[in-house]
């Protein structure tokens, strides 16, 4: 038997067709699983942030704006004291000459006692020297 | 894309082909009813998964094969399925007003069943889906040649089965 013959007598053999009940039940299975998990999912969602924003949601608007007008102070005033300190980075020449004296004068004030003397350290003499004194007076 | 409209145009598209496909792996009606709706149930869950697929059917026969081959290893009596199906009559074909058609069909079911399920795979989508070997590789996950190999041999065991039959309705 051709080999070509028979595969053309095997693909002519139709399939059974699926039945029509299945086409409900499979799709209402798989839509009732993915529905209800995109609509929880989503209206929980929905739901948290109305819980969030909804009592008041003129106040929130209001705090945005706060929030919005401390940050623009802030970018306005760092600008200015970033210039002031670049303007200030080296220290004036009176400034410099102030300290040296006062570094002077703190260096007269500690270093005009003399070193300390070294106290004569008591070394006790042998107890055979003391007796041998006594005797002879 | 609304859900319940994409999983209608999937199953319009290829449930026939899936169930074909699934009757003939899994040689069981309420199998395969089962792992279609689980595979259903997953595109549904997982809707992007078919999001850059080329060839929608061969993505879903791969997921349907791949779902198959899971269920059986769950129940782990895959081989003593295999063999009882090989010896269960049912019907996988149409049904023919011709006795001999009718006859021809019915042995090429049981046929089918004696095969070992990856051949009775292939030669499933070699026959009756008309996929290349490189697209069942693909659907299948198993080298091309390997694909070709196991063709061949199922083909061959069909038609040492079926060649008295084959010869009477020729």
């Amino acid at each position: 038997m051709n080999t070509d013959d028979f595969e053309k007598q095997l693909e002519h053999q139709p399939m059974r067709q699926i039945p029509a009940a299945w086409r409900r039940e499979i799709l209402d299975a798989a839509g009732s699983i993915h529905n209800p998990q995109l609509s929880t999912v989503s209206s929980q969602r929905t739901s948290w942030w109305r819980e969030l924003l909804w009592p008041c949601p003129q106040a929130w608007a209001g705090l945005a704006a706060v929030w919005l007008l401390i940050l623009g102070l802030n970018a306005a005033t760092r600008e200015p004291a970033r210039v002031a300190k670049t303007a200030h980075a080296s220290p004036p020449r009176e400034v410099l000459m102030a300290l040296r004296e006062q570094r002077r004068l703190f260096v007269e004030l500690v270093e005009p006692f003399p070193p300390a003397e070294q106290v004569k350290t008591f070394i006790p003499r042998p107890r055979s020297e003391i007796s041998h004194r006594t005797v002879t007076v | 894309m609304s859900s319940p409209h994409f999983l209608a145009r999937l199953y319009n598209d290829h449930a026939q082909a899936l169930f074909a496909f699934l009757l003939n792996f899994t040689r069981s009606e309420a199998d395969t009813k089962d792992l279609l709706q689980e595979l259903f149930v997953k595109l549904a869950r997982q809707p992007a998964m078919l999001n850059g697929v080329r060839d929608e059917r061969a993505f879903l026969i791969r997921l349907a094969h791949n779902l198959a081959i899971d269920a059986m290893r769950r129940r782990a009596t895959r081989d003593k399925n295999c063999e009882l199906f090989a010896v269960e009559t049912f019907a996988m074909f149409a049904s023919s007003a011709d006795a001999d058609e009718q006859s021809f069909r019915q042995e090429l079911a049981k046929a089918l069943g004696g095969l070992p399920a990856e051949q009775r795979a292939v030669v499933h989508l070699k026959l009756w889906e008309g996929l290349t070997f490189e697209a069942i590789a693909e659907a299948l996950d198993i080298p091309p040649n390997t694909a070709a190999s196991r063709y061949r041999y199922g083909l061959d065991k069909l038609r040492e089965r079926l060649r008295p039959l084959y010869d009477e309705i020729k």
